[in-house]
Order: C-alpha cells, then structure tokens, then sequence
C-alpha cells in the first residue's frame, strides 16, 4: 500500500504546550487524488496541512510526504510541495509580474525558466491581464487563480491548498474547482481545506476532522453509506404542528438523527420499518419525501455522534 | 548575488518606494526636518537686550559698552542701576549682562587681574553663541582702540554661560539629526515590515520556501539596511548642499559608520516586530525605543550633563556612538582615535542585537 502512496501519515500527533492540536491521525493519499479536509475551525485541518508542508515538526508519529521525512526539518519537503495558505498570499501592492518574480526568488528559480513556467501556468488558470496589473485591482477569484500558479511556479508534485474559494464568489469557485480537476489530471496530487460541502462533495475522498482527531474518511458515497444505513426523509411542514409533531418524533424508536435544513427537517433511521412506524402520525398538512443524505447530514451525524 | 536575496531586495524596495506615505518618511521628512535645522543655523540675531554695571565714572568700561551699542547687534535693557543681574536674565529683560570688575576696567587691565564679566542666556543655545562671538569682536576691537594694534595688555572678560553651559550650536545639531532620522527610519520601516507580513498572511508563503531561517531574516532585513544606507547619503549630501554642512573627513568613513549603525537599528527593528502582534504595536514599540534613545544620544543635550545613571544607559545607546562618530567625522575631520573606538563599541553592539534578533526570529517562526 505504501508503495502507492505520495503522502503517508501515521500516529501523527502536534501538541502545542498542553494542547493537542493534531491527534494520533492516519492517513494515505494516492498520487493524483484530490482529497479534502472538512471540519469546523480549529478542528486541527491547517495545523496537518501546515506541518505536511514542511512547516511544523510532529511531536510524535510520521509523515512521509512524497517518501520525504523531517530529518532536514522540512527543507526537502518545503521544496517538493506547493502552500497555498487560507490567508493573503500575493502582495496587492504588486504587479502580477512582480509578484511572480518574488515567488520565484523565493524558489530560487532561474529567470528563464520562472519565465515558461509563469507561461504554462497562464495558460492553465486562462489569465489574460498584462503583467503590469495590480494585484489589489484583480477579482476575488483571478486572484486566488494567480495564487495557486504561484504556488504552482516550481512545478510541486504535492500541491496543499487551505480554504482557497473563501470569501469567492460561486461562479468563481465553480472555475477554481474545474482547475483542480485540471491540475489533478496532470499527475499531480491536490490537498484541499474547506468549509463548503458542495466542494467537499467533488473531492476523491475525505477526511473528517473535529477536535484533532480524525472522525471519518472515505469517499462522499462511502461516508454517506456509512453514517446512514437506514433511509431518510426530508419533512415540510405548512401548519403550525411541526414543533409538537417534532418534539414527540425526537423520541421515537430507530431515529438515528434528526436536524432542521431551513423550514425543513431531515429525520434518518434505522430502517424503512421505523420510518413508517414514527412517520404514520405526520399531521395531513405536511408532507414526507425519500430523499439521499447530503454531505452536510453526514457531517452533522458525524460530527454529533463523537460528541456524544 | 543569492536570487533570493536579489528577489527580497526588489521586492521590498518596490513595496516601500511605491507608497507614497513612505516615500514621504524616507526622503520629504529628512528634507524637511534638515531645512527646520538649516534654517535656525543661518538666522542672524538682532536686538540682543544687553544690560551693563559699573562703578560711576569707569570712562573705558563705558566707551567698551558703546561699542556694544553701536554694533547694531545690541539693544538696551531697561533696568534700574542697582539690581541683580542674574535676575535680569531669569525675568527675560535682558539676554545678556556686562558687568564691570571693581576699581574700573582700565586700572584693572592694566593690573593684568582684573575681568569684565559677560552674563549669557544661553537658554537658546544659538543666540547665546551668537552673543560670545560678537562679543568677542567688540572686545578685540575695543583693545585696539585702548591700547593699539599690539592690544598689550589685552581686555580680558569672562564669560559665564548660564542654562545651558555646553551650548550647544546648530551646525553641532545638524549631524545629530541626521542620526535621528537614520534611526527613526530604519527602526520604524524593518519593524513594521515584517509585522505587516505576519499580519496579513504573506510571511505564511515565505516561510513554506525551502529557505534557511538566516536566508528568511537577511531577505527581510538587507533591503532596509540598503534603504537606511540611501537615506543616511540624501541626508548628508542635503546637509551638505542646502546648507553647506561640511564633511570634512573621507566618506568611507561615513559609509563603514552608517553600515554599522544600520545593522543595529535594523536588528532591533526585527526584534520589535517579534514581539508586535501588529503594526500598531510595531509602531509603539518603535517610537518606546525610540524617545529615549533618540534624549539620551546627545543629539539635543550632551550626554556629560546628564545623571549618572542616564551616563551609564546612554552607553548602551547605539544613536550615541554614532551621533558622536557623525559630528566626528563631518565637524572634526574624523580623529582616528573617537572613530575606531566608537565604532568598535557600535560594530560590538551590532554583532550583539542582529544574535538576538535572529534568535527571537527562529523562535517565532513556529
């Protein structure tokens, strides 16, 4: 298994003072898979990333990251892996070309092929603006485009993007999800944070974090099957009984979960049995479809069950 | 050159020379502060209030006061014939007094032990160094009218200096301002610089570069040596040709000293901004560094009137070392003596804070 594996985590554990960020986390990822982080803030996802860039040591456990360990603290990573941080990552006070020359100064690249390699990344983010374009003057999105192409400039086999598309208008992150799935075509391996499950939806797998630890992973479908055997149903309620329908269904027998969507509810259960059996007193005004459990369900599940 | 290093330097120095607030601090502040201080040197002093006091009938003394009179430079002070002159001078109705010795100035010249005294305000150093020149013309002047070219025996007087006894003069001050700008600049501009990188993400990609963290800290830092450099050379050269501040030892000179002060100030730049967690902190940090380096640096007041104890913390102070190398160089010619030793005491200090600096760095990388 190892073999097949660009980026290999086991027992990994990052402690700050008493605090345990990271917490015993084992993961594989396959060489040109994209694989996402989900959690809520603080759950421990940029803390993983940042140490798998090379930035961080673990206090216990390994990584190899393209069979790569901390031996030369994280020089040799930092050099075989592309970070894009959730932060600003291109100077706005620069030109796009001056930003891209600092970026590949910081790579130690030499002119000339900084300069194809900034004509090969154009092409593949489609960027169109001179040169000369302030970077404070670009879109939200052009601009994260242009940060991934820097990061991109030394040509990493491993590229770790945290949050990219927050704060990015939709259209705009639809076009920066097409260009993972471009750049994962050519080979290389994408790791990506975020709080979106419509992202979280198109990554190969996915790993779910809360407090440091690593609650699930498994591809959308296997998450979704694995958190929710039975089926569910999506509850609309027009009256006004859906507080005390709700508050008698909460007890009933083979609920496995139950969650309010907006004006709606999500109720999951053991098996199609319960379902009958809990729903047979819906009031006449509501109404009760079959529905698939989104990412979002599987999160709440989740998430909730290691809580409790 | 590293290509990194090249890439730090173009980057900052592009980031800091197109905006145009620091553009401002960096070369219309130094302008305009040396034009304050070049504009105070060049002022002549009129209407000096000079009070005199003698015996009746001391008929020299009174022909020597005339010529105070007569200069154009003196006015008379109002005051009544019996009053204390020291008096006079606190209450502000005269800026100088002329007292006569006792037994009249001509049997005590002639004596060889007696002096005329001169009272000077020198709560305005400038007027006060005014006063002592001319009156030392009008005094030489007088003994060639008294005695002949030969002035045997010459009138003597004694200058008392009150409020401030070093007096301080405005081409003294020149140099000390250039080393407070240089200080001001370079502290500020480094500490700021890298807080604002922390602060808004950008110094999270430079550190994910496989960089060494002295690559990371001398990409930072360079830059701003280089601007501290440029700026320390526009100051002078302003000095020298607005106002004809000389620099009158080798400019090598000059550029070893800057280099060396620059490397301190820069240092302790990144140290602040180890410690800032943004750049109003950065900025605070800078300017508590910055009040009583720049009181205790001999720049406004010298440092040997100052407590004992301040003595002792002014020589932990690097704007001193280099103030003092500045008036050295630029006034003196640069006695090789104060310029090895204070450059010594400022190349110690440097090599002292840039460790630290790099120290406190590393630690808050991670």
């Amino acid at each position: 298994m190892s073999g097949a594996c660009i980026l290999e985590v086991k027992g990994l554990s990052i402690k700050f003072g008493d605090f345990t960020a990271v917490d015993n986390v084992s993961f594989c990822v396959d060489r040109g898979e994209i694989f996402g982080f989900l959690g809520a803030n603080g759950a421990g996802k940029t803390t993983t990333i940042r140490m798998l860039c090379g930035l961080l040591a673990p206090t216990s456990g390994s990584a190899l990251v393209g069979g790569l360990g901390f031996e030369d603290g994280g020089l040799g990573i930092k050099k075989i892996v592309g970070y894009m941080s959730q932060k600003f990552t291109l100077y706005n006070d620069l030109t796009v070309g001056e930003n891209l020359d600092f970026a590949a100064g910081l790579r130690k690249l030499e002119p000339a092929y900084a300069k194809k390699r900034r004509k090969e990344l154009f092409e593949l983010i489609a960027f169109n603006k001179p040169l000369s374009s302030m970077v404070s003057s670009l879109p939200g999105g052009i601009k994260q485009e242009l940060a991934l192409a820097a990061a991109m400039l030394h040509d990493p086999e491993i590229i770790f993007l945290d949050e990219p598309t927050s704060g990015v208008a939709p259209a705009s992150r639809a076009r920066f999800w097409a260009l993972i799935r471009r750049i994962t075509g050519l080979g290389k391996t994408v790791i990506v944070t975020t709080h979106y499950m419509d992202e979280a939806e198109q990554c190969g797998r996915i790993a779910l974090m809360r407090a440091g630890r690593l609650i699930a992973l498994g591809s959308p479908e296997e998450l979704k099957k694995s958190a929710f055997s039975g089926p569910m149903a999506e509850l609309d309620f027009k009256g006004t009984e859906a507080a005390s329908f709700i508050s008698g269904l909460e007890k009933a027998r083979g609920l496995l979960e139950l969650s309010p969507h907006g004006m709606r509810w999500h109720a999951a259960f053991k098996d199609k049995a319960a379902m009958d059996a809990a729903l047979a007193a819906l009031p006449a005004s509501a109404s009760a479809a079959l529905i698939r459990p989104s990412l979002e369900d599987v999160f709440i599940r989740l998430v909730e069950g290691a809580e409790r | 050159m590293n290509i990194t290093l090249r890439a730090f330097i173009k980057k900052e120095l592009t980031q800091t020379l197109r905006d145009g607030k620091m553009r401002a601090l960096l070369f219309g502040a130094p302008i305009i502060q040396m034009t304050i201080f070049g504009l105070a040197l060049t002022t002549e002093i009129k209407n000096i209030k000079l009070a005199a006091f003698s015996q009746p009938g001391d008929a020299m003394f009174e022909r020597v006061t005339e010529g105070f009179y007569s200069s154009g430079w003196f006015a008379r002070a109002a005051h009544a014939a019996v009053e204390d002159p020291f008096e006079l001078i606190a209450s502000g109705r005269a800026d100088a007094v002329l007292i006569a010795p006792d037994g009249g100035l001509a049997r005590s010249s002639e004596r060889g032990d007696g002096k005329m005294q001169l009272l000077v305000d020198a709560s305005n150093a400038t007027k006060a160094r005014a006063v002592e020149a001319y009156s030392k013309s009008i005094i030489a002047a007088a003994a060639v009218r008294e005695y002949g070219a030969s002035g045997e025996p010459a009138i003597q007087f004694d200058v008392r200096v009150l409020y401030n006894p070093a007096m301080e003069s405005s081409m003294f001050l020149v140099p000390g301002v250039m080393g407070m700008l240089v200080c001001l600049i370079t502290i500020i501009l480094t500490a700021m610089s890298l807080t604002r990188e922390r602060e808004i993400g950008t110094f999270e990609t430079i550190v994910s570069a496989p960089l060494s963290n002295a690559e990371v800290l001398l990409g930072k830092t360079v830059p701003y040596v280089v601007l501290g450099i440029a700026d320390a050379a526009l100051v002078v050269a302003a000095g020298y040709l607005i106002f004809g501040v000389p620099v009158r030892g080798p400019l090598w000179q000059l550029a070893l000293v800057a280099l060396a002060f620059v490397i301190n100030t820069v240092s302790i730049g990144t140290f602040i901004s180890t410690v800032s967690k943004n750049q109003q902190q950065a900025m605070l940090g800078g300017f508590m560094f910055l009040f009583p380096a720049i009181l205790m640096s001999g720049v406004m007041y010298p440092v040997e009137n100052m407590p004992g104890a301040v003595i002792a913390a002014a020589y932990l102070d690097p704007l001193m070392y280099f103030v003092r190398l500045l008036r050295n160089i630029m006034l003196k010619g640069g006695d090789s003596y104060v310029l090895w030793s204070n450059l010594g005491a400022l190349l110690f200090m440097a090599a002292f804070t840039a460790a630290l600096a790099y120290k406190r760095f590393r630690q808050t990388l991670n």
